[in-house]
């Protein structure tokens, strides 16, 4: 097979090809594509929205029982403090009295 | 369809206006349609990727410059879109003798047998021929074949297209006359013997 061959053959291809029948646009094809479009474009893009609402959820969810995890070390780290000084107060009245 | 016409009926689309969407929609219907029945997968339906490439269009419409003429942004978009699906079927079927027409069997005959141009009533079968062939080339290559062989179309507009440089779309466009010569030779010693 040489180049004149494939030459030929593509030659009388394209004639075919310009010969061709312009498409016609099937019945109601503009319609359905229009709406198809209006309906798309009414909701932009349905997964990125959800996606953006879950993440806002998840970071106010987030925020909020952190607060509340500082706020319970906080109050734990206090009431520590008031039972190390009772014992400490008491250790050393015992110790006081034993000394004596 | 000029430019002017082409940048108020996008601008009047762009407010959804239902009745510029659909006038640009008829315009470019035989435009798209051409492109897909040149390079459909063949999985896919001929009107569903119309569809699919008008969508696209609506969607991308707001990015649609006015620098390039509309049939060009649209045709590269249509295209582009061809190129995915196909890729997508990555299967490409095998070329058989037996797989073929009595009528493209008599092209490969006369291409051999004879040095004139082929008969008119033959046209139609070397189109079919030239489609069996392009079915076994890679997408890109198949795409440089129909723009530049059997569209008509220059290099320059190719490159507009595709957006391929000068230089690769004459090495893909010579990589696939390889290709297909390579083949049309299996089918026709095949024949032979």
């Amino acid at each position: 097979m040489n180049d004149h061959e494939i030459d030929r053959l593509l030659r009388s291809a394209a004639q075919a090809t310009a010969d061709e029948i312009p498409a016609e646009m099937p019945f109601g094809f503009d319609t359905r594509v229009a709406a198809l479009w209006n309906a798309l474009a009414a909701k932009p893009n349905g997964i990125a929205s959800l996606l953006r609402r879950v993440v806002l959820l998840s970071a106010v969810v987030i925020a909020i029982s952190t607060l509340a995890a500082v706020r319970e070390i906080k109050q734990s780290r206090e009431q520590y403090n008031d039972y190390t000084n009772e014992f400490a107060i008491a250790d050393t009245a015992i110790q006081d009295e034993f000394s004596q | 369809m000029d430019d002017t016409d082409a940048s108020a009926l996008v601008h009047a689309a762009l407010q959804h206006d239902d009745e510029a969407a659909r006038a640009l929609l008829r315009q470019l219907y035989p435009l798209v349609a051409k492109i897909v029945r040149a390079h459909r997968p063949h999985r896919t339906d001929e009107e569903d990727l119309c569809q699919m490439i008008f969508i696209k269009v609506f969607q991308k419409l707001s990015q649609f410059s006015g620098k390039v003429p509309l049939q060009h942004w649209v045709s590269r978009v249509a295209v582009n879109t061809c190129l995915n699906q196909i890729q997508r079927e990555k299967i490409r079927p095998e070329l058989r003798h037996a797989d073929l027409s009595v009528e493209e069997q008599a092209v490969i005959e006369n291409l051999t047998t004879s040095a004139d141009e082929l008969a008119p009533d033959q046209r139609f079968a070397s189109r079919q021929l030239v489609e069996h062939l392009l079915a076994a080339l890679k997408p890109v290559e198949r795409l440089a074949i129909d723009l530049l062989y059997l569209q008509g179309r220059s290099v320059e507009e190719i490159r507009k297209i595709t957006g391929w440089s000068a230089a690769l779309v004459k090495v893909r466009a010579f990589r696939a006359r390889q290709k297909m010569k390579e083949y049309l030779a299996r089918i026709s010693a095949k024949e032979g013997a």
